[in-house]
Formats: C-alpha cells, sequence, structure tokens
C-alpha cells in the first residue's frame, strides 16, 4: 500500500508554441504508506504538476502512478483521499457547515452520520459554531484554510494531498496544523505536502523530494537522528572568540559533540547535528566563560538543500 | 445521476441574485402580456430557449475557471457524471420554471375568460420542455469548451452566424446555405412538434435529428471535460 510513481513525464503544449514546455522529467519515486512526505524546490520546479498528476488531474506523456496499485483517478482512490489545494475556490455563498455537508455527501458517507461528522470536522479545525453557520464570503483568509483543511479530512481519508497547506494561516493555525498533521500520521495516514514554507516540512514531514527543473534532485529523510548537520551562527563580544582561542573552541565544540567551521572576531560558525546539539554546545561555550550573545541557525537543513541540492538523486 | 451535483446548480443559481431576478422577471412578465392583450395567446410566452439560457449559462465552464471542479472531481465522481448532472440540473431547473410561467398564464387568461384549451396547453409545455433539456445539452457542449461566462457569448455568436447564413441562403435561393442555417439553428435549439405527434404524425426525421443533437452535445461534453488538464499548473 503505497503510492509508485514510475518514469513520470508530462510537458505543456501552448498553444502556437513550437516546443512544449517540460513540466517533469523521468520522475520515480515511491512514497510509504504511514509517512508524510514533502514536495519542495524553487518556483516553477514542477512541484504541482507533480501533485498534480498524483492526483490525476493531469495525464502524464509517458510513465504511471499507482495508488495502491490504482490510478490515481480511480474512484476507489477518490473515495479514499482527501484534498486540500493552494487555490481554495469555493462556493463562496455556502456556509462552512453547507459546504462541509456538500463535500460529505460527494465523497458518498453515509447520509446518516453527515451531521455529526460536519460538526466534528468543525470544531476539529477550531472552527467555532458562529463561524460555521456564517457564508464562506466572510470567512478571513486562515478561516478558509481551516476550512478547507476540514474539507480534506472527512471521511477519514488514507491519502491526503496538501498543496500549500499553511499559506495564509495565523501562528495557532500553524499550530493546529501541525497537530493535525500528527494525528493523521498516528491513524497510518499517508500524507504529501507540496509547500514552499521549508521550517513547516522539516517539522512535520518524514522525508522530503527536493524537485528542480521537472526532476528529483534529492529525496531526504528528515525523520529524528537524521545525521544531517545544520549551521549554528553564535555571536560573542567583540574579542572574546580570539582571546579564547580557536584550538579551546575547537575543543569546547567537539566536547559538545559540535565542530567549529570558521571563527572571526565576535562570530563563529558551528556545525551541529540537531537541536540538541546546538543547546549543548552553547551551555559549554558559556560555562567556559565564553559571553555569547546570540545563537541563531544560519540555515534549516531543507534550506540549505534548496541552497545547495545534491548533484545526483538519493533515496 | 447524482443528486448532490444536482441540487448543487441549483442553490449556486438561487444564490446569485442577477440569476433570480432575470428569472422571476422572464417567469412572471409573459403571463401578464398573455393576460392584457386578448389574442396573442401562447406567442406571448415564445420560446424556451432563455429561460434554459438562465440557468445554464457557465454550467461547467464557471467550475473549471474558478477552480471549484478540482475540488468536486478530487471526490468519487466521474466526469460524465458530472456533465449528466449539469445537464439535468438545468433541465429540471428550467422544466419547473416553465411548469410556473405556463401554470401562470393559464390561471391568468382563465380569468380573464380567453384561457387556451387545457390540450393546447398540454402539447405546448411538452414542445417547450423538450426544447429546455436541447438547449441544455448544447449548452453543456459549449460551456465545456470555455470558461466563465463565455458559453453564454458562444451560444449567441453562432445564433447570429446561423441568422446571417439562412438570411443569405433565403436572398440567394442557396438551398444549400438555408440548410446550413437550419441546422445551426436545430444545433442551438433542439426542439420537437409535440402538436404533431399528437395528432398522430409524428416526423420521426425530426425525432431523430433532436435524439441525435442531444446525444452528439453530451457526448462531445463528456469527452471534452474528460481530457480537460485540471490544475492550474497546466494554465
Amino acid at each position: 500500500m503505497s503510492i509508485q510513481v514510475q518514469a513520470l513525464s508530462k510537458s505543456y503544449r501552448r498553444l502556437l508554441a513550437v516546443e512544449a514546455v517540460r513540466a517533469l522529467s523521468e520522475v520515480t519515486l515511491e512514497i510509504h504508506t504511514g509517512e508524510i512526505f514533502g514536495i519542495i524546490g524553487p518556483n516553477g520546479a514542477g512541484k504541482t504538476t507533480f501533485l498534480g498528476c498524483l492526483l490525476g488531474f493531469l495525464t502524464p506523456d509517458s510513465g504511471t502512478i499507482q495508488v495502491d496499485g490504482h490510478a490515481p483517478d480511480d474512484l476507489e482512490v477518490r473515495r479514499v483521499t482527501g484534498y486540500l489545494p493552494e487555490r481554495l475556490v469555493l462556493d463562496r455563498w455556502m456556509t462552512g457547515r453547507a459546504f462541509l455537508g456538500y463535500h460529505h455527501a460527494l465523497a458518498r458517507l453515509p447520509d446518516s452520520t453527515r451531521r455529526s461528522e460536519v460538526d466534528a470536522a468543525l470544531e476539529h479545525v477550531g472552527l467555532a459554531a458562529d463561524a460555521a453557520a456564517r457564508p464562506i464570503h466572510r470567512y478571513s483568509r486562515g478561516m478558509l484554510q481551516r476550512l478547507g483543511l476540514a474539507q480534506a479530512l472527512l471521511g477519514n481519508p488514507k491519502y491526503i494531498f496538501l498543496d500549500e497547506p499553511a499559506s495564509g494561516v495565523d501562528p495557532a493555525g500553524v499550530v493546529l496544523f501541525r497537530r493535525l498533521l500528527n494525528e493523521v500520521k498516528g491513524r497510518g495516514v499517508t500524507v504529501v505536502i507540496n509547500s514552499h514554507q521549508l521550517d513547516q516540512v522539516e517539522r512535520v514531514c518524514d522525508r522530503v523530494a527536493f524537485v528542480k527543473g521537472g526532476r528529483v534532485e534529492a529525496v531526504e529523510t528528515l525523520a529524528a537522528g537524521a545525521t544531517l548537520a545544520r549551521v549554528l551562527r553564535v555571536r560573542t563580544l567583540a574579542g572574546a572568540l580570539e582571546r579564547a582561542g580557536q584550538e579551546r573552541i575547537q575543543a569546547l565544540a567537539r566536547g559538545a559533540g559540535a565542530e567549529l567551521a570558521d571563527m572571526a572576531a565576535a562570530q563563529a560558525r558551528f556545525a551541529v547535528a540537531d537541536d540538541d546539539g546546538a543547546a549543548r554546545l552553547v551551555a559549554a561555550l558559556v560555562a567556559a566563560g565564553v559571553p555569547v550573545i546570540e545563537a541563531a541557525p544560519e540555515e534549516s537543513r531543507l534550506e540549505r538543500l534548496f541552497l545547495e541540492p545534491p548533484a545526483q538523486a538519493k533515496s | 445521476m447524482n443528486s448532490t451535483l444536482l441540487v448543487g446548480l441549483w442553490r449556486q443559481r438561487l444564490a446569485s441574485p442577477i440569476r433570480v431576478v432575470i428569472l422571476a422577471l422572464m417567469v412572471l412578465l409573459p403571463p401578464l402580456l398573455g393576460s392584457v392583450v386578448r389574442g396573442i395567446g401562447l406567442q406571448a410566452l415564445g420560446d424556451a430557449i432563455p429561460l434554459a439560457l438562465v440557468l445554464a449559462a457557465g454550467m461547467i465552464g464557471q467550475d473549471v475557471s474558478s477552480g471549484v471542479l478540482q475540488l468536486i472531481l478530487a471526490r468519487p465522481v466521474r466526469r460524465s457524471e458530472y456533465v449528466l448532472s449539469r445537464w439535468l440540473s438545468v433541465g429540471f431547473g428550467a422544466s419547473i420554471a416553465n411548469v410556473l410561467q405556463i401554470a401562470l398564464f393559464w390561471g391568468l387568461t382563465a380569468a380573464r375568460g380567453w384561457a387556451p384549451s387545457a390540450e393546447t396547453i398540454a402539447s405546448f409545455a411538452a414542445g417547450r420542455e423538450l426544447q429546455i433539456f436541447g438547449v441544455a445539452a448544447t449548452m453543456a457542449l459549449l460551456s465545456s469548451l470555455i470558461g466563465g461566462l463565455g458559453d453564454l457569448a458562444l451560444y449567441a455568436m453562432i445564433f447570429v452566424f446561423g441568422g446571417i447564413v439562412t438570411m443569405i441562403g433565403q436572398t440567394r435561393q442557396s438551398a444549400v446555405l438555408h440548410g446550413i442555417g437550419e441546422e445551426i439553428g436545430a444545433l442551438l435549439s433542439p426542439k420537437i412538434d409535440v402538436a404533431q405527434i399528437l395528432a398522430g404524425a409524428p416526423s420521426w426525421f425530426a425525432i431523430a435529428t433532436y435524439a441525435s443533437n442531444i446525444t452528439l452535445c453530451l457526448l462531445l461534453a463528456i469527452l471534452i471535460v474528460n481530457r480537460k488538464e485540471l490544475s492550474y499548473a497546466s494554465g
């Protein structure tokens, strides 16, 4: 039970254009059951095309996609799929409750459970009863996104596809979004997320595919304990690092499981394994009398992947 | 047929004040005219085309251009089921408006003492019902081709083009051009003369033309919607 993508290619032919625009080239990967899988990449990389193909909205030029052994547009797959589009366009005259009721019916879920399941879904995403009775055109962007998420979660789907799910959501909504993802993951649901928000992806995804130029450049594992190091930038009072000496700073870093990357008069960069490693390093520096005034991650693992993508794909 | 989609389109239409006002005026004004002008009879009601058009405009194209269709088809709904539900929804919706309009006309003219006979009314209503489902099928095809309310503009353009071709055919006495104009008219407004059928002299050619027009329009609409790419990435 998984999503298998084999040699998927897709191009678009514009009217009167001589050459087709290649959006995806020979993409091959597998998304395992129960994992949260992220798709990241720069604009125009082919992420949305990839998601469109996974959902059966786009017809590939070549290659195959199998969801539980079925084509992605098979009704059996649709029955167990939830989808939140990036550009959430709704029938804005409906109330939130009517909208969810409409999708509950379209999902062919039992009439007898409609009211209770719709109310539960609204409550689940933190939409109060008065908001649920309000026409959608009076919803804020964040409320719309919550409603869209509730719609995607209706009927306990086995596969959930989220296109920029945290876009326009307030911090409380982002926390709720992460909590919901952890919940569905606990139920063994497979989630595919397309997002630009690298920190969010990094926090929730088990694995992530970096897409660029229509190709999967890399598939990285982000699970806890991943060996990818991050860079911690530490600022101190002027001259403190020089006075301590490079060898001592290096020894302190190694003692905390980190590695000194480079050092200047009032700033040093360290490679640390994870947040715990960063905390240990800062504690060691302070304990050794180094006057630390700021310590901040220079870039996240995914940001680094964005900046220096691997030359070859790995899985 | 998907009853959720069928009712969904009605609710969507009723949520549009412009459509509701236009539909209300279409239902109310012709019967009032018929009740005021003696002798005008059922001609006051005219064709049922406007009733169908006001509900049909954008029946598929609006969902495509707004992105709503993507969300609908992420559900276990076949694209053919979607097209046929849209067609039936417009057909039944306009049929209700048709029945209301004719009932109002009959009531008002009966009150004035010049109502047509029940047979005439029934035959007229049945003919218009068939016309409504025919126009709805044509609009399903046009709406699958073009986004938003472009189907209405396309319908108007083809209507004008058909009229010009027919006119040229008449002035030049060209049977071919006249025939083409007639065919365009039949495509835009498929209908059957029910009075002929009731009189026991049905035109089997007209019935076959009507049935084939509707079937062709719906099949083409399904084919086009089936081939539609529904990601904004494809735009």
